[in-house]
């Protein structure tokens, strides 16, 4: 379990990024950190990981506090930033020197996930292109099979197939008290793939809310007529009519559609909370 | 688990500290070795190999000195991009492993490797000379021992390594203020400190004193008598109070910082 207790956090002290941020976020489910370019999705995870430090508050992660960046806690942790860097080493050196720190690391997966990938070289690492040198990466630490798995922006740099293949690796290694934390700003990539949804802006917690509830609240779908009394979060004209998230008044069911809703909070943060916020 | 010691995981940081950047390691180690040889070679050349002693003292000087320096602003070298700054910091291991591998590299390896090099450089030369010497010339015996393989207990030792552990200290901890080329940024930091506080020494003592020729700071001033230049040195408890701090007090307390700043480093 990851607790944010009245988290503040801000590169200068007068200028906060995140403010009294306070958040629990359940094992056994992968989360979808949503947010624009310098929305603070990164910051997040640096401070999760233990890279930075929170100003005031605190983050407590199964019963840890990653700032304090104990081996007995990093062991139990793995963050792929968004640029990733790899050695100037061979696969198998890169694995025999750097698996012995991760218990749990299992080799027969490792090379099962970068076959999957379809990351294969003989040389050194640091001579693969950046997506390549990124799969190896995100294979490598999947294999290290640690209860937290933080990834900022995974799937940049990853071509299409790649994605896809990503999108089955990470549904095929959750187990029950693990938690992994995807951030990015392209939603897309996440579809079908997430259970719990956390936006965030300007350092502003937007929503936080798993795949269910959002799908109990709002409703998305194409119309020519808005039902009367619906409140729209977000509306977009199209040859077919009007595409829209609007409050599920009805209790319909319909399909998320990520990119659809991410734009909807980030315009109307308060009616997200109002609709959110009413049982 | 124990969070801050472990010796098969530090043994592990070790290795991992070696072979991750063989490379880099070895290489600056080899220019250091090259530099050594090259700057005796060219003192024995341009001497004709009448000064085997300065060349000795010189080329031991700028080799460790050198060397130490160049090597301990890489030791910690990860923060020039966040990805491999990430990377270090979250390699579960413990701040205390990763300081003391620095520590173990520049303290213990490093100096090893460069006085078991210099030991068969210089016997080498050493050798080539009394190989060269004439067995019957009458100053055969007084030209054999005027050169001798160079002992690590003289003075200039002592000062070099104090210089190195002043010196690798604060590279040590330049790299860990400095993401991008630290070495450059922090020489150019440390001399302007190291000048700003001879200029200041030498403003006192000329209010101080008449003639001054020269004060450098926790040392001495240098006074003009006539034609020759007399030293104003400290007293001798003092003297010893101030070789104390630069020797052991002013290492440590950089050392401890270069602990903390790794501790506290944030990326």
């Amino acid at each position: 379990m990851i607790q944010f207790n009245n988290l503040s956090f801000g590169y200068s002290s007068k200028k906060l990024l995140y403010k009294d941020l306070t958040l629990t976020i359940e094992g056994g489910s992968i989360y979808g950190l949503l947010g624009k370019n310098g929305a603070g999705k990164s910051t997040l995870l640096k401070n999760m990981v233990g890279t930075l430090f929170p100003i005031d508050g605190e983050i407590i992660i199964n019963g840890k506090i990653p700032g304090k960046r104990q081996p007995s806690f990093l062991k139990t942790i793995y963050y792929i930033p968004e640029d990733v860097f790899v050695p100037a080493l061979t696969i198998k050196q890169y694995k025999n020197l750097f698996a012995p720190f991760y218990p749990e690391f299992n080799e027969e997966n490792f090379y099962r996930y970068l076959k999957e990938l379809d990351v294969s070289a003989d040389g050194k690492l640091n001579k693969l292109s950046f997506g390549q040198q990124k799969k190896f990466v995100i294979a490598f630490a999947l294999a290290c099979n640690t209860k937290v798995l933080l990834m900022d922006e995974p799937t940049n740099g990853l071509d299409i197939p790649s994605k896809t293949q990503f999108r089955k690796l990470i549904a095929s290694i959750m187990y029950d008290d693990r938690i992994i934390f995807i951030s990015t700003h392209q939603v897309r990539d996440l579809e079908n793939m997430i259970d719990n949804i956390i936006i965030v802006d300007n350092g502003d917690l937007l929503l936080h809310s798993s795949i269910e509830n959002i799908g109990n609240k709002l409703c998305f779908k194409t119309t020519s007529e808005l039902p009367a009394n619906a409140r729209v979060l977000y509306k977009e004209q199209m040859l077919k009519g009007a595409t829209v998230v609007i409050e599920n008044i009805n209790q319909e069911d319909s399909k998320l559609n990520l990119e659809h809703l991410f734009t909807g909070v980030t315009e109307n943060p308060a009616l997200t909370k109002e609709i959110f916020s009413a049982n | 688990m124990n969070d801050i010691f472990e010796f098969k995981r530090f043994g592990l940081l070790f290795k991992k500290t070696i072979f991750e950047r063989y490379l880099q390691l070895t290489g600056l180690t080899c220019l250091a070795f090259a530099a050594t040889l090259v700057i005796y070679s060219v003192i024995l050349f341009f001497t004709g190999g009448m000064a085997r002693n300065l060349a000795q003292n010189l080329s031991f000087g700028y080799g460790i000195i050198g060397g130490g320096c160049f090597l301990s602003s890489v030791i910690f070298g990860y923060f020039s991009t966040n990805a491999s700054g990430a990377a270090y910091l979250t390699l579960p291991v413990s701040a205390f492993e990763k300081w003391f591998c620095g520590m173990l590299i520049i303290g213990v390896l490093f100096p090893a490797l460069f006085l078991a090099f210099y030991r068969v450089m210089d016997s080498c030369f050493v050798i080539f000379y009394h190989n060269g010497l004439n067995k019957n010339d009458p100053r055969y015996k007084d030209m054999y021992d005027a050169v001798q393989v160079y002992p690590f207990n003289n003075n200039f030792v002592r000062e070099s390594v104090m210089i190195y552990i002043n010196f690798v200290s604060v590279m040590m901890l330049g790299s860990l203020y400095f993401n991008k080329v630290s070495a450059i940024k922090t020489a150019l930091v440390y001399g302007s400190i190291l000048g700003l506080l001879y200029f200041l020494n030498l403003i006192i003592a000329n209010l101080l004193f008449h003639n001054v020729d020269g004060a450098f700071p926790f040392s001495g001033v240098f006074i003009k008598v006539g034609n020759d230049v007399g030293i104003l040195g400290l007293p001798d408890s003092i003297a010893n109070l101030v070789q104390l701090a630069i020797q052991i007090i002013i290492p440590s307390l950089l050392f401890i910082t270069v602990f903390i700043r790794l501790r506290e480093k944030e990326i």
